[in-house]
């Protein structure tokens, strides 16, 4: 128990510091930036109660916050997916897998895990970018931004999964 | 009772999510003032550090580029002076009259170097960090420049950083003039791209044309007159159709800065006082 949450621990401490000493400097065409974080969120295991999954979603949140000077924020919209993950996990897991299944293409299938990462990732952009663009003007640079940095996440969350579990 | 502790508890979640959401809400609004964030975001001890060490890496990864540009720019420089010199001579006139006007200029004014430490050019409202702070004689209101020209005004500082709200935040407004005229006005961020931003409240008698310079006015104690801004893009009718905003294309890309310089007007405090009277 406690080496896996060890494990986990180290998982997202290295996706926050690539978070935040390399992809909080790059913006595509000076829109909004690709945001790794959520990927802690989405590969809770099967099985995590709610509970424990608000406060790995919120604690990610809050470090990611800290550095990008985005109080508030990044730990908002990570608690709120934090909140449908477990319960969406149950339903679109495989029937007969494992109990305490993690998240992947290989245990999930391609287009079951896909569909997963997308519905999570929407949900946590739809918070983040109203939020960020709470007190202003220009709706479209808002939908640019959050459009951008979807497709940004989206290709590196489905890379990142890749080196993390290459094709045996 | 033992069904209803088993209720309880079924639900327990949704408390702590509904507390957890509260807190974000409370962090959200609580610290995105900019002097209340300036101990949770950026300037923060532990944030600054890590952002330092991380400057100093990219910085030193950068060099070649940044030493080229600048040997460039020098070069450029160089020659602008011999331009300038032979012109002199030609005209005859004392050189030393030239001299003291530049100094005069900047004359009460010392240059603090400083390095940026954390940027950001993605959001509404961006805000910089820079590695020089109270014990280096950083004080809020103090302009911040670069070689290319300006880059934003302090506006907290800590005993060794500063954060510096850079042109490119919605709450940004420099007084500014059209170079070789006494036409002035405000430049303004409105979001978007990183090298747009408008000058308006230019009257609609004005003769402008593209490309013509907008340099600080001089107006406020935060920057002399004269640092360059931008060059005039594009000319458009402002909303309310009585005067011209004026599109600029900002001559410093902040998105690609590391070196700037504070601006520290000795003779702010009494002009401030003067103005506020």
């Amino acid at each position: 128990m406690i080496t896996k949450t060890l494990k986990r621990l180290a998982w997202a401490l290295l996706l926050l510091a690539i978070q935040v000493l390399i992809l909080d400097q790059v913006h595509p065409w000076g829109y909004g930036a690709p945001l790794l974080c959520p990927l802690v969120v989405i590969t809770l295991p099967l099985g995590t109660s709610r509970s424990e999954a608000l406060l790995w979603g919120f604690g990610v949140g809050f470090v990611a916050d800290i550095f990008a000077g985005t109080s508030g924020i990044s730990s908002a919209a990570l608690t709120f997916i934090a909140l449908i993950q477990p319960p969406l996990l149950a339903l679109m897991a495989p029937r007969d897998s494992e109990e305490e299944l993690r998240p992947s293409f290989s245990a999930m299938g391609r287009w079951n895990y896909l569909q997963f990462i997308a519905l999570l990732l929407i949900l946590h952009h739809l918070v983040y970018f109203a939020l960020e663009g709470f007190s202003y003007f220009h709706i479209e640079d808002i939908a640019i931004s959050m459009g951008v940095s979807f497709a940004a996440s989206l290709l590196l969350i489905i890379l990142a999964e890749h080196v993390r579990n290459p094709k045996k | 009772m033992h069904d209803f502790i088993e209720r309880i508890t079924a639900y327990v979640h949704w408390a702590l999510f509904l507390l957890l959401e509260a807190l974000s809400g409370f962090l959200l609004f609580q610290y995105n003032h900019y002097q209340g964030s300036v101990w949770f975001t950026q300037a923060n001890t532990a944030a600054a550090i890590v952002h330092e060490w991380e400057a100093k890496a990219i910085s030193y990864l950068r060099m070649p580029a940044e030493n080229a540009a600048l040997a460039q720019r020098n070069i450029a420089l160089q020659q602008q002076l011999d331009v300038m010199r032979h012109e002199l001579a030609l005209a005859k006139v004392d050189s030393s009259h030239t001299q003291k006007m530049q100094t005069e200029v900047l004359e009460g004014t010392t240059l603090i170097p400083a390095q940026i430490v954390d940027n950001s050019v993605r959001k509404r409202d961006n805000m910089l960090v820079i590695n020089a702070g109270s014990d280096d004689g950083v004080a809020p209101e103090m302009g911040v420049v670069s070689g290319t020209g300006v880059v934003g005004i302090v506006s907290a500082v800590t005993p060794h950083y500063a954060l510096v709200m850079s042109i490119l935040n919605s709450h940004s407004s420099i007084s500014c003039r059209l170079r070789g005229t006494e036409y002035f006005g405000y430049l303004k961020w409105k979001g978007g791209k990183p090298l747009r931003a408008y000058m308006d409240d230019v009257p609609r008698h004005a003769q402008i044309k593209k490309g013509d310079v907008v340099e600080t006015s001089g107006f406020s104690s935060v920057f002399p007159a004269g640092i360059f801004l931008g060059k005039v893009a594009e000319i458009n009718n402002s909303s309310d159709g009585l005067a011209f905003e004026l599109e600029i294309l900002l001559s410093t890309d902040l998105a690609n800065i590391r070196h700037v310089n504070v601006i520290d007007n000795h003779n702010k405090a009494e002009l401030d006082s003067l103005l506020t009277q």
